[in-house]
């Protein structure tokens, strides 16, 4: 009934309580063997023994003890339904009433057997020892001795004739019971192994018990450590998350700081390219075109620097909802069709009309298909650039194809790192545009990669990217 | 002959306030400037603008609590807002937490501002 953990049980008693219940119960099951075995003695010592004594009386109490532990083994067999808190002191009364019907039946049942001549007189040890077992030292020292006095009252009110004697004829002289030297010789021995086995019992019952509490308030310390181990990884995430946090809004205010100055120096290079503070000569404005062309280079790499810590930082995750692919992607190439007229591209947009949701962050997936359009469209100097979706229940399938200049074959690996610039390219670019919508695409669980030339054109390149379906 | 449009912009940093301003009165369009939030809504009140350009991170009263101040006023709801920012929207991670009307990138400012305004106050019958 050891539990690892004083947790109640699952058929609602507490440990205390299973533990007295399974008490009462182991002595009712031992009861039955014992009155069986009363019998069987009985009737072997009649009968193969022809020792002389009535068994009248033994059969009567064997069905008095019979009768008196189905009772008991109702009882205990009901508490089950009983409320939980009653049972115990309940049990126990139980136990102690048992105690006191079973020693007396024992002292009766030898008394109807020769008394003082029983050499089975000596079984009460082994009822103290099943006692010492299950119960607590005051209790077992009590027993032994309450067992010892009923032994040592029967013995003297046979001595002294008070009741009758009842020899056991054949196995023991008549007038035994009135010879004090055997009297005292039995008694003394009797008083010795009921104290000595109280004692054994009552010890090693008692280390095992000792044990059986360190064992308990031992699992009890490692789980009140694991639970302050737990606590304190908690409380490492959330700084960890604080500090993500902390960090995420730093990146913010670096970037609108970076940024707002170039902001202020771009709106002032405009106003005079456009004319708004007079006139120019041409000598000027190449030269402040190509200074608006570095400053505008410049805020791209600055949010491009600051978008890859962002998402690896795993803002992207805070961002994402549900987000339809073919409206994203109607969207952004809106913003490209004047871009594409102007240098005389066919802008093809193939997309269905309804697709299932994804999840994503809308802003996100817009950087990647803005790169891989605006990727297409300036190294495309003839031609078409066409963008496709797809989708089947796995995921969903973005395709860009060019007629450009396409990527050399032992570029196409290094494509996606960060900085890495084409060869063959001349426009500008930070090298970093493919770099993070890689990243994107992978932290919403895809995967992108680039083919060259196109194989539907033989011409060109392709930029394919999927991303997992929602479910 | 019709009267001007009023245009108030609110932004702390002077030399991009500088920008809008040359940029909008080359325009012809009456301009009123306030370099925080606080003196935007007062000025918002005052000057009873057609259009305002707010810029979102500013000391002290920053852009959204400046918006959530002109929104809670009957009057001054009534204005439409272009929240202007150096902030793209992968800065701020997500969309803008208040309604503004129009949201303009500074390093986008020019054309694109300039078109956004005259959108704005064409609806309002300029």
């Amino acid at each position: 009934m050891n539990n690892k953990f004083p947790e109640v049980k699952p058929d609602g008693f507490t440990p205390e309580e299973a533990a007295v219940t399974m008490r009462v119960r182991v002595f009712v099951n031992m009861r039955w063997f014992a009155i069986l075995a009363i019998i069987f003695a009985a009737v072997i010592a009649s009968t193969v023994f022809h020792i002389g004594f009535s068994p009248l009386p033994v059969y009567i109490i064997c069905i008095f003890l019979a009768i008196y532990n189905a009772v008991l083994w109702r009882l205990t067999r009901n508490l089950t339904s009983e409320q939980t808190g009653f049972v115990v002191p309940r049990v126990k009364h139980y136990l102690y009433t048992n105690v006191f019907i079973d020693l007396t039946m024992l002292i009766v049942l030898i008394h109807y057997t020769g008394g003082i001549e029983n050499p089975f007189i000596f079984l009460l040890i082994l009822y103290v020892i099943l006692a010492g077992i299950g119960l607590s030292h005051k209790t077992t020292y009590f027993i032994a001795t309450g067992a010892f006095l009923m032994v040592g009252v029967m013995v003297t009110l046979e001595y002294t004739g008070l009741i009758s004697h009842i020899n056991l004829e054949g196995f023991m002289p008549p007038d035994q019971y009135k010879q004090a030297s055997y009297i005292v010789a039995i008694l003394v021995a009797l008083a010795v192994l009921l104290y000595s086995s109280t004692y054994l019992t009552t010890a090693v019952s008692g280390e095992l018990r000792k044990r059986q509490r360190q064992v308990v308030a031992l699992s009890q310390q490692l789980l009140v450590e694991k639970e302050t181990e737990l606590d304190v990884s908690a409380k490492e995430i959330d700084k960890l998350e604080e500090e993500k946090k902390r960090f995420l809004s730093f990146l913010g205010m670096a970037a609108h700081d970076l940024k707002a100055p170039l902001a202020a120096i771009q709106g002032f290079l405009w106003l005079i390219l456009t004319g708004y503070t007079g006139k120019i000569s041409d000598k000027q404005r190449d030269m402040l075109d190509r200074s608006s062309r570095r400053i505008n280079d410049l805020v791209n790499l600055i949010s491009d620097l600051l978008d890859i810590p962002r998402i690896e930082a795993g803002q992207l995750v805070q961002e994402m909802k549900d987000v339809s692919l073919n409206e994203l992607i109607k969207r952004c190439a809106d913003d490209f069709s004047t871009v594409a007229k102007e240098k005389g591209l066919d802008l093809n947009v193939e997309v269905p009309e309804t697709m299932a949701k994804i999840k994503g962050s809308d802003i996100r997936l817009r950087q990647v298909v803005t790169n891989l359009l605006s990727n297409a469209l300036n190294y495309t100097l003839w031609g078409s650039v066409t963008i496709r979706a797809t989708e089947t229940e796995l995921e969903q399938r973005v395709e860009v194809m060019d007629t450009g200049i396409g990527i050399p074959p032992q570029e196409l690996p290094k494509l996606f790192y960060d900085f890495f610039r084409g060869s063959n390219v001349s426009v500008k670019g930070t090298g970093l545009g493919l770099a993070i919508s890689k990243r994107i695409i992978e932290a919403h669980g895809g995967k992108i990669w680039a083919e060259s030339p196109c194989p539907e054109t033989n011409k060109g390149s392709k930029f394919i990217f999927t991303i997992p379906g929602k479910s | 002959m019709t009267r001007k449009a009023k245009i108030l912009v609110v932004d702390d940093d002077h030399d991009f306030v500088d920008v809008v301003k040359t940029l909008l009165q080359g325009e012809s369009y009456d301009v009123v400037v306030a370099y925080n939030g606080k003196e935007g809504v007062a000025k918002a009140k005052t000057e009873n603008p057609d259009l305002m350009l707010l810029d979102i991170i500013m000391p002290e009263e920053d852009g959204f609590l400046t918006a959530d101040e002109l929104r809670k006023d009957p009057i001054l709801s009534k204005i439409p807002i272009i929240a202007v920012s150096s902030f793209s929207g992968g800065d701020m991670g997500q969309p803008f937490p208040f309604e503004v009307d129009e949201y303009v990138m500074k390093s986008a400012v020019t054309k694109e501002l300039l078109g956004k305004v005259k959108t704005h106050l064409e609806r309002k019958g300029f």
